[in-house]
């Protein structure tokens, strides 16, 4: 339509031109210009008439379009409030969808930046009750020997080290990867070159490393001479022979290592033989044309092979739990994804509550359309009457919305990008995780797609209610009653769809509190968590000896009260299991698996764990001495039951202990679980565990724990030059980060549950002062024949019972249906539980009580003579 | 039925078979169409502007007219409208039609005398 500028039809230059002649041709004909001008005109009647007239003929697209918009955004202008209201609430919902699907898409949707991703799978082991587990490495080779219907497969696993490189040492995250890595995942150097099978092996002549982008820019800054450069770990020398392309960080999401090694070259004889010992991820390229179904047959039948042979070497106590095990293949499109186990549901049920906020969003721009429309009414009926086509005006709506749902699509966008970078910090909490939540073409599609759904959603309805009117009618007074109903559906729906968010709110705040209010059986609040790391092995001797003067020096610190260590630090989500035999006269006397734990003394001092009997290791309890346990109340019930337990003998891996105390129960592996039966041994009576396998517990005498993170540094390296401190943070951090699907979930959810409250609150307000404004001369009619205030007011709030009370039932209707799917991700409290619900309606009812207080007031005090005068 | 479905009374199908016979003498903007028009019927046939643009752009849109914006003979833009090989087809077609029409008409007219 728009060729060439000679072409293009500009209508009203043509229909000036001809006026012009017209005048000139009076002019010519002998009457004076004004009077040729006023015949002229008198002629051509109503040029926008005529202009409008061929544009009919020639067909309107753009030009209409851009007029609309300009329509539409000076209506805008005028209702500044309403402009406001909208697209705000726009910008939050929108802003809250393209965040949380942001992170959806970084979390499920996105493929690893390698070749051919999606014929990657992962072969894995899974528990009896379905997770996906590490294998160990002969299981590795097992599967990648025998699998047929892979072409290839590497194990993979992280790791942090001290490395010492030029002189100086530096801490790195390292992937330990087999020797087929790079070849499976299809990379190509972004220098040198990459690991390959030769490099794992130990045989190899020349112990090779490859840098990741990252470090090559901040080590290096990108210098071709870091190719060939050496550093050492744990006293092996390797050579930087490559860097990996900076568009690839690791086969695993969330991990950004500095440096990728082979793995053989960094196992242990126990980890390279020990067929139990898992720790390694599988990930394995589909051969051409074989299937994961294929791959997945294969495991199933090789993983029977391999644990038949395990099977019949464990006691025969353990052999039914080992063979109820199984291993799967699955598509790994994007490798190794930690994430997908802990985010995944959580993320679904954000992404539930986030599209129901934008639904509340465009009902709430509906209602407000709708009643913009009523008192626009004769507006409308008079460009009806006078022939705009009803199909022209809907799109006129349309447009509206769309002008609205278009700036708010942006600003959301905009939004989107830090608040999803809050959400992932939130998740990772300061662990050493990397989630990029840049968005991509799927984000911006998605709020594309968000936003015409939300202009069609909000828009559509006002405007076929807008333009069905009838026109005579209209004309005549305001407003019909049709419209009211439909703005009272609009309501209803809006406070059950914010009634399944409060419920949905109310559950995981109430789930995040009671994690929070769940007895630890220790005290928690002024307690430093530190890990240490060595620049270099210790001998064993000297290990010990680092430790002992560690605690000693963290002890005299001024400002800590207590300092212990251990090797497993309750609700950090380590687990130490090992199966146990208890001598003599017991209720349970054949071997059976406990929790494990090597402490430090004045663990329990330090902890804050009363010691319910016996004593607690002291300096005394070393390598010389009579071996020593301490049992927690769950262990002494469950082997000794009421007898008494000190004294008594427990042997673990042919190791016998002397039990010299008993402890209450207190959280070993997380929150949720309940006491679980623990063993705790002496540090000091292990042979040769280095520091840095202990972490440090520091108890300040008062105030802010953080405030000795540096007095600590410094005794960390006072107590040996080798010894650095790694990490240091309070103990409310670390159990913070042991539920951060809760926490997201709990905060997330009770921030959407009040921008639901605050939605639905100014949807009924909107309604309410509406129709107040509307029935203004009804009310003042009724008070002059004698109506009380309180009449007045009833009046209104049985409007808004008869919304509340459908709203809240269709609510609690929706939310008995969807509640039951967030059960696992629950906490104390059912699905179901009634009173949640009651809290619920009643913060609901708040929020209507609220909403309604200014609509009611306002009704209340209509001056019979002022309204009666308002029409 | 005209092909885009508009009703086509016989007054507007008639403008548009004068509008064709009046550009296809060449070239020529709306305005001199509408004179031309005028003086052609001798005072007749007065077109109003309300109908002879949307007749114009209408038969621009069927391909039968084209339109170009050029100077006028007073030197000002104007936009000129040419017969296109569609609408000298069209025209020819339309005048046959008009001739059967109008004869068929005067002679109904007559024998009713």
């Amino acid at each position: 339509m728009w060729c060439s500028k000679r072409a293009r039809p500009r209508v009203r230059d043509e229909l000036q031109f001809h006026r012009d002649q017209l005048i000139e041709h009076y002019v010519a004909a002998g009457t004076d210009r004004t009077e040729a001008e006023r015949r002229a005109f008198l002629d051509f009647g109503n040029v926008v008439g005529i202009e409008e007239a061929v544009r009919d003929v020639r067909g309107r697209r753009l030009a209409d379009l851009t007029q609309d918009v300009r329509y539409a955004l000076r209506t805008l202008r005028r209702n500044p409030g309403f402009a406001a209201v909208a697209v705000l609430s726009l910008v939050l919902a929108m802003g809250a969808n393209t965040a949380v699907f942001s992170v959806v898409n970084a979390v499920l949707l996105r493929p690893l930046p390698v070749h051919e991703p999606d014929r990657l799978v992962q072969i894995t082991r899974v528990s009896p009750d379905g997770r996906p587990a590490n294998v160990s490495y002969p299981l590795f080779e097992h599967f990648r020997d025998n699998v047929q219907s892979i072409s290839s497969a590497f194990a993979h696993t992280t790791a942090s080290e001290s490395i010492a490189i030029d002189g100086e040492d530096d801490f790195v995250t390292v992937d330990l990867v087999s020797g087929d890595y790079f070849a499976v995942l299809g990379l190509n150097p972004a220098a040198g070159r990459l690991l390959g099978p030769a490099d794992d092996a130990l045989s190899a002549s020349l112990s090779a490393a490859v840098i990741s982008d990252g470090y090559w820019q901040r080590r290096f800054g990108r210098s071709p001479l870091a190719i060939g450069r050496t550093f050492a770990i744990r006293n092996r020398v390797f050579t930087i022979v490559g860097v990996t392309p900076s568009s690839f960080r690791s086969a695993r999401v969330g991990s950004n290592p500095d440096i990728t090694l082979p793995l053989l070259l960094m196992m242990n004889e126990g980890q390279r033989r020990e067929a139990t010992s898992n720790f390694l991820k599988l990930v394995a390229r589909l051969k051409p044309g074989a299937s994961v179904e294929q791959a997945n047959a294969e495991a199933e039948v090789l993983w029977g092979a391999f644990v038949t042979p395990l099977a019949a070497q464990v006691p025969e106590s353990r052999r039914a739990e080992l063979l109820a095990w199984q291993a799967r293949a699955f598509p790994a499109a994007d490798g190794i994804n930690p994430f997908r186990d802990d985010l995944a549901q959580p993320l679904l049920v954000l992404m539930g509550i986030v599209a129901l906020i934008l639904m509340l969003a465009c009902l709430n721009l509906s209602g407000l359309l709708l009643a913009r429309a009523a008192a626009r009414a004769r507006e409308i009926s008079i460009r009806l009457a006078i022939g705009a086509g009803r199909g022209r005006l809907i799109r006129q709506f349309l447009t509206e919305t769309l002008v609205l749902v278009v700036i708010g699509g942006a600003a959301g966008l905009a939004t989107a990008g830090w608040l999803s970078a809050r959400l992932v910090t939130m998740f990772v909490n300061g662990r050493n995780l990397e989630l990029s939540v840049a968005p991509d073409w799927r984000v911006f599609a998605f709020t594309a797609v968000a936003a015409v759904v939300a202009c069609c959603l909000a828009g559509l309805v006002p405007a076929m209610g807008a333009v069905r009117l009838n026109v005579n009618p209209a004309l005549k007074t305001m407003g019909t009653h049709g419209r009211c109903r439909l703005g009272k559906a609009l309501v209803v729906v809006q406070l059950a769809i914010s009634m399944v968010l409060v419920v949905g709110a109310t559950l995981f705040v109430g789930t995040l509190a009671k994690l929070y209010a769940v007895d630890r059986g220790f005290d928690s609040d002024g307690l430093l968590v530190v890990s240490v790391r060595s620049t270099r092995p210790y001998s064993a001797d000297r290990a010990l000896g680092v430790h002992g003067a560690l605690l000693a020096r963290l002890r005299t610190l001024p400002g800590v009260r207590a300092a212990s260590a251990a090797q497993v630090v309750p609700i950090s989500g380590n687990d130490w299991t090992r199966s146990v035999q208890v001598h003599g006269d017991a209720v349970v006397s054949r071997e059976s698996t406990t929790a494990f734990n090597a402490i430090a003394p004045d663990y329990f001092a330090t902890l804050g764990t009363p010691v319910l009997a016996g004593r607690e290791f002291n300096e005394r309890d070393t390598s010389g001495t009579p071996l020593v346990a301490i049992v927690n109340d769950a262990f002494a019930q469950y082997f000794f039951g009421h007898r008494s337990v000190l004294g008594r003998r427990v042997t673990s891996l042919d190791v016998t202990y002397e039990i010299v105390g008993v402890v209450s129960n207190s959280k070993y592996e997380d929150l949720r679980e309940a006491a679980r039966r623990t063993l705790y041994i002496a540090g000091m009576q292990r042979e040769a565990e280095p520091p840095s396998r202990y972490t440090y517990l520091v108890r300040a005498g008062a105030g802010d724990p953080r405030h000795l993170v540096l007095s600590v540094e410094h005794a960390v390296r006072d107590a040996d030059a080798d010894l650095r401190m790694r990490t240091a943070m309070t103990y409310a951090t670390l159990i913070d980060r042991s539920i951060p699907a809760e926490r997201i979930l709990g905060m997330l959810g009770g921030l959407f549950g009040l921008v639901a409250l605050v939605v639905a609150g100014i949807g009924l307000f909107g309604l309410l002062a509406f129709q107040v404004a509307r029935r203004t001369s009804e009310f003042g009619v009724r008070i002059a024949l004698g109506a009380t205030r309180w009449s007045m007011i009833r009046l209104v709030l049985s409007d808004v019972v008869w919304m509340f009370v459908p709203g809240v039932a269709i609510g609690v209707g929706l939310a008995l249906m969807v509640t039951g799917f967030a059960r696992g991700m629950l906490f104390g409290l059912a699905p179901t539980e009634p009173g949640v619900f009651v809290v619920a309606a009643s913060v609901l009812a708040c929020a209507a009580i609220l909403a309604a207080w200014w609509p009611v007031r306002r009704a209340s005090r209509v001056d019979p003579l002022v309204a009666l005068r308002h029409e | 039925m005209t092909p885009d479905g508009q009703k086509s009374d016989l007054l507007q199908g008639t403008l548009d078979v004068l509008i064709l016979k009046v550009v296809a003498l060449g070239p020529i903007h709306g305005y001199a169409i509408a004179q031309r028009l005028q003086q052609m019927s001798g005072a007749v046939l007065q077109v109003q502007q309300g109908s002879l643009y949307p007749a114009l752009h209408r038969l621009e849109k069927r391909r039968w007219l084209k339109a170009e914006w050029a100077a006028s003979d007073t030197g000002r833009e104007a936009r000129f409208y040419s017969l296109t090989k569609l609408g000298r087809r069209q025209l020819e077609a339309q005048r046959a039609n008009w001739d059967r029409l109008s004869a068929a008409i005067s002679g109904v007219l007559s024998t009713a005398e």
